[in-house]
């Protein structure tokens, strides 16, 4: 494991309100760039904080601590209730056992301020084996542009620990969507979402907290 | 720690004609320069770069990450041609056809958005020969593997060296989509989409010696601007 260690903070929700300035102060002075549909597209979306440091990552992995807790418990709940098979229970036994090691690691880089588990509430997501594909798509996506969204936000060496996650979480994405018939890579690049969209995907999805 | 069991999955992945593995100890050994014109730009010509006066003037780039772009290019090139040709082959059927058609044609607007961005500093399209693995199914599904898992380790090593924050946001959003086309095609090619927990990065000097490896690039990028500084401050 290679993460950074973090200080630690008081978990506290991260202030995304100054982000759009800061990145788009960046875009100002570059210019040309936003011209470039696939990049003009991410500095308006992009989520950027103040300048990256150790207290911020340790912001931001407590959100990615809660995605994480809401990947193992999804998982774990539909291997015990969707009564999957073939294909789509060799996925979900190899994505659990990724998510606990992402969880693990994420819970490490946090030590004591590393949250409890939280409460979920999955409805019918892990009640049937449709539900369920539908369902890991919907979370995977969210867990890739979550973490895509905080990219410019982490210092260097955290960002290049999350950069070994979030490609797993792509893996993921295209694995469900190919077992389900779909075009597995939709889009020429990933659209990231802020630290708040990540919060209001994971309440969405079932994280009662 | 696994890289090294990564590194030796991606070059068997892409050793289709059973060479590869007897000739890495060789290329480790004699590695030079030579090995690397495959896939960058010679240390003087990325100095070049760094001197010259319009630099990524245009976008306001860095040298370091005109240099990065570049390399990023690079691999670009090689995913799209390598698709551009399979589809034109016609030697691929069912799902396998569809899937190239649509990760072709994102490969080749990467390749766009990375020429918008670097204007005159782009290097040009290097000339490649995939030795016949665009011709059949199973090789060009093999060698697809390969390249899309070297992307996704390519621009894991790059991302953090980043400077510019608009094109780190860029990258990453690049980074994971070319992650979602290796298990793609890992899901097509009958191997597990996802190996481990962890993908971990790859250095520019592991990604060119596997591609100087394939022989697939038969000619270096060269320049398209001025290699001489013109400017010295």
């Amino acid at each position: 494991m290679r993460w950074p260690e973090v200080e630690q903070l008081d978990d506290q929700s991260i202030n995304v309100a100054s982000s759009r300035r800061a990145l788009l102060g960046t875009a100002g002075a570059l210019g040309a760039l936003a011209t470039i549909p696939l990049i003009g597209r991410l500095l308006q979306l992009g989520d950027a904080l103040a300048s990256p440091s150790k207290a911020q990552d340790a912001k931001i992995l407590q959100l990615v601590l809660q995605l994480e807790y809401t990947q193992v418990a999804f998982y774990e709940q539909a291997l015990r209730q969707a009564r999957l098979t073939g294909d789509l229970r060799d996925f979900a036994q190899t994505a659990v056992e990724h998510e606990r090691q992402h969880l693990a690691a994420i819970r490490k880089a946090l030590g004591p301020k590393a949250g409890p588990k939280p409460r979920f509430d999955f409805g019918q997501k892990t009640k049937s084996a449709q539900a369920f594909t539908q369902a890991a798509i919907d979370l995977e996506d969210i867990a890739v542009a979550g973490y895509n969204g905080q990219a410019t936000n982490l210092t260097k060496g955290t960002l290049a620990a999350a950069a070994e996650i979030v490609s797993v979480e792509a893996r993921h994405a295209a694995w469900a969507r190919a077992i389900a018939g779909e075009v597995a890579a939709p889009d020429p690049v990933d659209k990231p979402i802020t630290a708040q969209q990540a919060a209001r995907g994971l309440r969405e999805f079932g994280l009662r907290t | 720690m696994n890289g090294f069991e990564h590194f030796d999955d991606l070059l068997t992945a892409v050793d289709h004609d059973g060479a590869l593995a007897e000739t890495r100890s060789k290329a480790e050994a004699t590695l030079s320069r030579r090995h690397l014109f495959g896939l960058t730009l010679t240390a003087a010509g990325a100095v070049a770069i760094g001197r010259t006066r319009d630099a990524g003037a245009a976008a306001g780039l860095s040298a370091s990450d005109v240099d990065i772009l570049n390399y990023a290019l690079v691999l670009e090139y090689l995913q799209a041609s390598f698709y551009t040709e399979a589809e034109r082959s016609g030697a691929l059927t069912g799902k396998t056809a569809q899937a190239a058609r649509i990760v072709g044609a994102t490969e080749r607007a990467h390749v766009k958005a990375f020429l918008e961005l670097l204007g005159s500093q782009a290097v040009k399209r290097p000339t490649f020969d995939f030795q016949g693995t665009t011709e059949q199914q199973r090789p060009f599904l093999k060698t697809a593997v390969a390249f899309e898992d070297l992307a996704v380790a390519a621009y894991k090593g790059q991302a953090p060296k980043l400077q510019s924050n608009p094109v780190l946001a860029a990258a990453v959003g690049i980074h994971s989509v070319e992650a979602r086309h290796a298990a793609w095609m890992r899901e097509l090619f009958g191997i597990t989409p996802a190996v481990d927990a962890f993908d971990r990065p790859a250095s520019r000097t592991s990604i060119n010696r596997i591609v100087a490896s394939t022989h697939f690039i038969v000619s270096r990028p060269k320049l398209t601007g001025r290699k001489r500084p013109t400017f010295t401050g």
